[in-house]
């Protein structure tokens, strides 16, 4: 039995929709991303699973019971807040504590639980600090100490490593994940930074607009992705639009507007001539080799060179549209020149074509 | 659904119930009262008239009354705008210590006795008071010079009574005013004076409606230092109505009066906040 | 800090004296109070104790301000009971029409205090409370809670939302996260408030005149009528006591909770 299901579940605001027939599954142990842009509705489900805010419709599944109806005090869910919500006026210990003591544990127990929750997050020894003495980092491990103690069922994360430094919210990144593998807990983590959804997550839920748009593992979304948005919210994207073309006995192509003519590799269900959005990621691109058949490669210059330092981005005109294509650096193509003459090609399955949408991506 | 309506109603009702029972239903009661007639050694007559209302149009000695009160209101206003801004531009731009003892010392007296502070400034301005006492002894005068039971008392007193309540309505106006904006202003090589009229004063002119409504409005609903500097013959709207209600016993009179300066109460504060609403308002 | 010069020496000296101008009724009535004459001059004519000590063995100063104290505790203590969890609710949207109801707490604070004094004895007398403590000390109640209502809403909106959603998904009930979390962050803006409600009932006059029996006054309104009936330095003693306790309760309050930041 799944250990958190949600079904169907709705969110409506008089003038908008924050989420719509939000359907997700979630197994035992497995730590799944709820990843969108600002605005898609991520926090709002987050918030609806927590109990603090109440669907329109649709239920919520713990370990198989209805927890709809429940409030929020009583789901024994752990929650870390994206600004910590650390307790100024009570020490680490009783922060920590808190949970712990809404559930009648008291005395040595209570001591052994909360010294075992904060070695967890490695801050044993902080037990007398105040949240104001300690650095935003620490903080956070409190934070997470915290919603763990009480040995919750789901643990729930809002966006909690968006107020770190770059260097601090890689290290916990893999620090979350590996307390959670320790742990084994069900977990779900909402964040818009999809790299960070990838790179921790079992399987990652793509949401926009309050809709489900993918729900599969890392390598799903990334290389079959399902709909238009999430070809271009995951990975690097370029964004271009053409009309699809279904010559007779040819694989289907894609003529970019103003742009050269590609190869679609999967274009189901869109009609001959009909218009699409197109998205070729940068990391896709490959610099053409010279024994590469000459109809697929296309002809191209470089317009602008950037070094990233993992790697050189360059910005390639081709014909009247201008595209973003990387290279390793310390490959071969890491040192093209501006003004250089190159060839460009892109394989039909990194082709992704969708009808177009009104639908944008932030 | 109702039972999630219940405790807001519980928590908000006490309170509710107080002030409709001991707030609002007697001023409401007040209406009719103040449309009946006074007979004197009679008390009040079942007649209903507007006379109470109309008087204060008509007759000559109310209309100084109300006028004087008005007179009275705009002139505290002015005086403490003019004594108030330099000191609160001063506190806002000064560090933190000497914020706090200055916050300190202005806050201070307006906590004490708002009797005493009248008393204060009757032991100052009377005939044998300390001010005509020294005047008397260095020899600037011969005989004392009367500063109480007129519109001077009055002024200085409130002026003094309510100029703190102008600082700290003044001083976070001046404070919100970005430190980048007068920065800035200085950079285009304006003087200080410069950057001052064109810049901090403008844009505190929010704090400056608020601290002034605030002040006039306290003034011409003052009744105690305007019976203590003023006495029981210099009289302003608020010291007629305690007449009225207590001497004379007219309670019609004194409760039109009443729904007067309330009517001006509520209109002087309406207009300041479309005004303040207007003007994006912070204050 | 920029290295632009602060506000010149003028300023200084101009700010300087509004402040003294803002002490001077306060040292007067305390110099009144030491001096042997009935009259005030400069330098006084004689240092004397005498007045403090008619007015310490007077036994209607005495019972006026007892009254005094037990009525300012009194409404303070129903103003901050009543107001707290009013403003709770409101701050919560737990009612409908909250902004309307937060504007009504605070009418008091526009309505001419002479206007609710007249107004209270007409009721008052057509009700029969005329002169009755419980009258006196709802008045008082009344114009002390705005202030609570204030200084509660304002605190309780500094109070970070999420600390309490936190309290919530640890397992702890409405009350109690208001018991521990809430409350003990919003005391400090509360004892602000109060001290400026006791304040507020202790000054009263403008209400409290009118409603008073022949047996019973407040200290304000005798030091009030006192002085229509003319200056004598008795009043320069009881002032003088109370710009003491005034001063020293000022200290304690700011040395306990640092209140200055919410006035």
């Amino acid at each position: 039995m799944p250990a958190l299901t949600l079904e169907r579940l709705e969110k409506r605001y008089p003038g908008h929709t924050a989420a719509a027939s939000v359907s997700l599954s979630i197994n035992d142990g497995e730590f799944v991303s709820l990843v969108g842009p600002s605005g898609c509705g991520k926090t709002t489900v987050l918030r609806m699973v927590a109990g603090l805010i109440q669907p329109t419709s649709g239920r919520i599944l713990i370990d198989g019971r209805d927890v709809t109806g429940l409030p929020a005090n009583q789901r024994k869910i752990g929650l870390v807040f994206q600004s910590y919500a650390l307790f100024p006026h009570m020490s680490v210990f009783d922060n920590v504590a808190f949970g712990l003591r809404r559930q009648g544990v008291e005395g040595r127990d209570l001591k052994q639980r909360v010294e075992e929750a904060l070695a967890g997050v490695r801050l044993s020894g902080y037990v007398d600090r105040l949240p104001r003495q300690l650095s935003g980092g620490q903080q956070q491990r409190v934070a997470v100490a915290r919603s763990i103690a009480p040995r919750p069922s789901i643990l729930l994360f809002d966006e909690p490593l968006s107020n770190l430094d770059a260097a601090l919210r890689d290290e916990m990144q893999i620090e979350l994940k590996r307390l959670q593998r320790g742990v084994g807990i069900t977990t779900l983590f909402v964040t818009h930074d999809q790299g960070e959804a990838m790179s921790m997550s079992d399987r990652v839920c793509v949401l926009a607009d309050g809709v489900v748009q993918q729900f599969g593992t890392p390598e799903e979304i990334y290389h079959r992705p399902a709909t238009g948005f999430v070809a271009g919210f995951i990975g690097r994207p370029n964004r271009l639009s053409g009309r699809l073309l279904r010559p007779a006995g040819q694989v289907a192509l894609v003529q970019i507007e103003n742009g050269p003519r590609l190869a679609v590799a999967a274009a189901e269900g869109i009609d001959d001539g009909a218009a699409v959005d197109v998205v070729v990621r940068q990391e896709d691109i490959r610099f053409a080799a010279s024994h590469d058949t000459p109809g697929h490669a296309i002809d191209g210059r470089i317009a602008l060179r950037s070094f990233i330092g993992s790697r050189v981005q360059y910005v390639v005109a081709l014909g009247g549209i201008e595209v973003i294509a990387e290279a390793p650096t310390n490959g071969l193509h890491a040192g093209l020149d501006v003004g250089m003459a190159v060839r460009i090609a892109v394989a039909p399955e990194h082709v992704y074509v969708n009808a177009a949408r009104a639908l944008e991506a932030a | 659904m109702n039972n999630r309506r219940l405790p807001g109603l519980l928590l908000v009702s006490p309170l509710l119930l107080v002030l409709l029972l001991v707030f609002v239903a007697p001023v409401l009661l007040m209406a009719p009262l103040s449309l009946h007639e006074y007979l004197p050694g009679t008390g009040v007559s079942q007649q209903w008239t507007l006379a109470n209302y109309t008087d204060i149009v008509t007759d000559e000695y109310f209309r100084e009354v109300v006028l004087r009160t008005l007179a009275l209101g705009f002139g505290v206003t002015a005086i403490c705008l003019v004594l108030g801004y330099p000191l609160a531009y001063y506190i806002a731009n000064a560090g933190p210590t000497m914020r706090l003892t200055l916050t300190m010392l202005v806050i201070f007296p307006m906590l004490l006795n708002l009797v005493v502070r009248s008393f204060g400034w009757i032991a100052l301005l009377a005939n044998r008071g300390l001010v005509n006492n020294l005047l008397i002894d260095v020899g600037l005068i011969e005989r004392p010079i009367k500063m109480m039971f007129n519109l001077f008392g009055l002024l200085v007193g409130m002026s003094h009574i309510f100029l703190p309540f102008m600082v700290l309505m003044l001083v976070p106006a001046i404070q919100a005013i970005p430190k980048d904006v007068q920065a800035a202003a200085y950079t285009l090589a304006a003087s200080r004076a410069r950057v001052f009229w064109s810049v901090t004063l403008p844009m505190s002119a929010p704090g400056i409606l608020s601290g002034s409504i605030l002040v006039f409005v306290l003034t011409i609903s003052a009744l105690v230092t305007p019976r203590m500097l003023g006495g029981p013959t210099y009289k302003v709207m608020a010291t007629l109505i305690y007449d009225d209600f207590l001497q004379t016993l007219d309670w019609p009179a004194g409760a039109a009066m009443s729904f007067v300066l309330t009517g001006l109460t509520l209109l002087v504060i309406g207009l300041s906040s479309r005004v303040l609403r207007r003007w994006g308002g912070t204050a | 800090m920029n290295d632009e010069k602060g506000p010149g020496p003028a300023l200084a000296a101009a700010a300087i004296g509004v402040i003294v101008f803002l002490q001077i009724p306060v040292l007067v009535v305390m110099l009144a109070a030491f001096s042997k004459t009935a009259y005030l001059t400069i330098p006084p004519k004689g240092l004397t104790l005498h007045w403090f000590e008619v007015v310490l063995h007077d036994a209607e100063y005495l019972s006026a301000a007892w009254t005094s104290l037990w009525l300012a505790a009194g409404a303070t203590a129903a103003a901050l009971l009543l107001g707290l969890i009013a403003a709770y609710a409101i701050h919560r949207r737990m009612v409908p029409a909250a902004a309307a109801l937060a504007s009504l707490m605070m009418a008091p604070l526009i309505l001419p205090s002479v206007v609710l004094g007249v107004a209270l004895l007409q009721y008052y007398t057509l009700t029969g409370m005329r002169g009755n403590s419980l009258g006196l000390w709802l008045a008082h109640v009344v114009i002390t809670v705005p202030y609570v209502v204030r200084a509660s809403l304002s605190s309780l909106s500094s109070v970070d939302e999420a600390l309490e959603d936190a309290a919530r998904v640890l397992g702890a009930d409405g009350f109690t996260s208001f018991r521990l979390i809430t409350f003990p962050l919003v005391k400090p803006g509360l004892v602000a408030g109060g001290l400026f409600a006791f304040i507020t009932s202790l000054d009263n006059v403008p209400v409290s005149v009118f409603l008073l029996s022949a047996s019973q006054t407040t200290l304000p309104v005798k030091i009030f009528t006192s002085v229509e009936q003319g200056v004598d330095p008795s009043v320069a003693a009881v002032s003088t006591l109370l710009i003491v306790a005034t001063g020293i309760v000022l200290l304690l309050a700011e040395r306990w909770t640092g209140f200055h930041k919410h006035v």
